[in-house]
């Protein structure tokens, strides 16, 4: 009921608009149109090759539509490349999290956005402490507790590394954050713990999408889900709306009921 | 901003499990105990080589021996230097032996016509260009770039040999001759220069924005991508600055000899990658430190130096570097999988004597009861 009350709101974060994609004479992506608003958790799911990752490339930056445009903080954004998604507050959560092992908790949680001293020029000096502290407050919100911020993240716990990963993606002040198979290679606590970190994420009023397979895990952590066929959108629900079964169907076979 | 309780059970359950021993072990271990364990083992080397070297020849610890040996090892240094930050970033340039030859000919050649400030920037120009080139073909090129610094070592070697026809510069001017061998403060400019080389890489890799980027890039290129740092520039920026690096110590050997000859850079490449991993960079990127590299080149330079004074064929010396670097990066490989095992004995432990309390009635399956019965 309250994603119902919010989606009426007029300010999406991120809002496509007929987006087509082809690769080479494939279509990958035809005239699909959503839009994210903030603190929901949308789910982008669908069997392999309906397009879910190709679409959220195309939200980071990675990919450009072929036709249709990604509007994000109320304009459209042409030639949208990762740096300046990443700039306009569009972050993401990779499915092996892409954590610099060789780092510390701190390190990565402040990577590319370090608090900085003194500059000369390009030199630019590293405020480490502020840098731990700013870390530190970042992990907590998220939820997880790490004591040793320097150690490298090689030797942490999966959901010590996942909560660094989210920290990182939260640091900036996203707007959104894209999950890509945030459970995939989970057992069933990580799991549970995974899609409680996802709710607190979007409780903080943080559009999030999480790409999934799990029909489970998305019928847990969904405000509204989206289902891809073949490059379409053949479902948009709010979750209190649908059932499991339809949500499998139209992952499946394609038909919405 | 407490942590919630189920993340918190989970965290708790992956510590129990390593145990209470294990839990000690980490705390007492420092972050860079690998980088520590290396420095220490180079220093410990040194000082054995200093102690025989004391026993059996006592003049090599004059201070003009001491002038020799800082002398020589500027362009092993100042090479060091960059290789460092270029493997610690992933990267790597085998062609820097080239490289040198390039800068130290065009930077001799223009000392006689030009001054010899303007024929040292020719020099690090020189150097900066033909390491552009390697930036721009290890981005471009998507193959390993010990592959493409392997072919430009040998295309810019024949650039260097056909610009000469392999015929050395003798007799540079004296005023370009001048600047490797005047003293500053008692000491030669050549290590001055390499001083400063040393402390600035040392400041830029390990307090600066730019260092901890190199080091991230190193560790995951992905990770550094998605976090907005511009990879490409730094990469590209790395191999450029070498070169430059490369082409200055290239014009600062032909002032110190008053001559330049293609030949004088032959296996600066691999001298360079030889002290860097034996100063505990690791080669795949992402660890490692410009005072254990210094440390390693120290080494370097005083087993050369050793064994001459010592009157040991020289190129037994060939046998002792190379000896040197293999058994530091086996000791490396060792005690990591001792440690390894350690801990996996400390865990083993730790849960038999679990499951022997639960025998005693306490239950297991929940970590947090286990703690807390």
């Amino acid at each position: 009921m309250a994603a119902v009350a919010v989606a009426n709101s007029p300010d999406p974060v991120v809002r496509c608009r007929s987006i087509t994609k082809y690769f080479g004479g494939v279509q990958a992506l035809a005239n699909v149109s959503l839009s994210l608003i903030p603190g929901e958790v949308l789910c982008l799911v669908g069997d392999n090759g309906a397009g879910k990752t190709t679409l959220s490339k195309i939200i980071c930056g990675q990919l450009h539509p072929d036709a249709g445009d990604v509007w994000i903080g109320g304009r459209p954004r042409p030639r949208l490349t990762p740096l300046k998604a990443l700039e306009l507050g569009i972050a993401i959560v990779p499915q092996d999290l892409a954590l610099c092992e060789n780092l510390g908790a701190s390190d990565n949680v402040m990577l590319g956005h370090e608090p900085v001293q003194l500059s000369l020029g390009p030199i630019r000096f590293l405020d480490s402490r502020r840098a731990r502290r700013e870390a530190l407050k970042q992990i907590n919100e998220v939820g997880v507790q790490i004591d040793k911020l320097d150690i490298p993240v090689r030797t942490m716990s999966g959901g010590q590394r996942q909560a660094i990963a989210i920290a990182r993606a939260m640091v900036r002040g996203s707007t959104l954050i894209v999950f890509d198979e945030p459970t995939a290679a989970l057992g069933v606590r990580q799991t549970e713990a995974t899609i409680q970190l996802i709710r607190r994420v979007a409780r903080r009023q943080i559009a999030v999408m999480v790409i999934s397979h799990s029909l489970k895990d998305v019928m847990a952590v969904a405000d509204r889900i989206v289902a891809l066929r073949l490059g379409e959108v053949i479902m948009d629900k709010a979750v209190s709306d649908t059932t499991a079964l339809e949500v499998g169907a139209a992952m499946s076979s394609g038909r919405a009921r | 901003m407490s942590a919630p309780p189920e993340v918190q059970t989970a965290e708790a359950a992956e510590h129990q499990r390593e145990g209470a021993l294990a839990a000690l072990w980490n705390r007492v271990r420092p972050a860079t105990s690998g980088q520590m364990w290396r420095n220490a083992g180079l220093i410990v080397a040194l000082v054995a080589l200093g102690v025989d070297l004391a026993i059996q020849r006592p003049y090599f610890f004059s201070k003009e021996n001491f002038e020799v040996l800082a002398t020589q090892m500027v362009t092993l240094g100042i090479a060091s230097v960059g290789m460092a930050a270029l493997i610690i970033s992933g990267n790597v340039d085998l062609s820097i032996g080239s490289i040198f030859a390039l800068g130290s000919t065009f930077a001799a050649r223009y000392s006689f016509n030009v001054d010899p400030l303007i024929a040292f920037a020719i020099g690090i120009f020189v150097g900066a260009a033909f390491g552009f080139i390697n930036g721009i073909l290890v981005w471009r090129i998507r193959i390993s770039p010990l592959i493409i610094t392997l072919g430009t070592l040998s295309l810019f070697l024949g650039i260097a040999l056909v610009i000469t026809q392999g015929v050395g510069i003798p007799n540079l001017p004296r005023r370009y001759a001048y600047f490797g061998q005047a003293h500053l403060l008692g000491l030669p400019l050549p290590v001055w220069c390499l001083l400063i080389v040393v402390v600035l890489g040392h400041v830029i890799l390990s307090r600066t924005t730019i260092g901890r980027h190199i080091y991230a890039i190193g560790g995951n290129r992905q990770a550094a991508e998605i976090a907005g740092i511009r990879v490409r520039r730094i990469v590209i920026g790395l191999f450029l600055v070498n070169g430059a690096l490369i082409g200055f110590t290239g014009a600062l050997a032909t002032s110190r000899f008053d001559a330049a000859d293609v030949q004088f850079g032959n296996g600066l490449g691999l001298d360079a990658i030889t002290a860097v991993i034996l100063g505990g960079v690791a080669f795949a990127g992402g660890e490692g430190t410009i005072v254990g590299v210094m440390l390693a080149v120290v080494l370097l330079t005083v087993i050369n130096g050793a064994f001459v004074a010592l009157g040991i064929d020289p190129y037994l010396g060939n046998v002792a570097k190379g000896g040197a670097l293999l058994i530091a990066v086996g000791l490396d490989q060792l005690t990591h999988e001792q440690r390894e095992r350690f801990r996996t004995m400390l865990a083993l432990r730790d849960l038999k004597a679990r499951h022997q309390q639960s025998d005693e009635g306490v239950d297991v399956s929940d970590p947090l009861k286990t703690r807390s019965g």
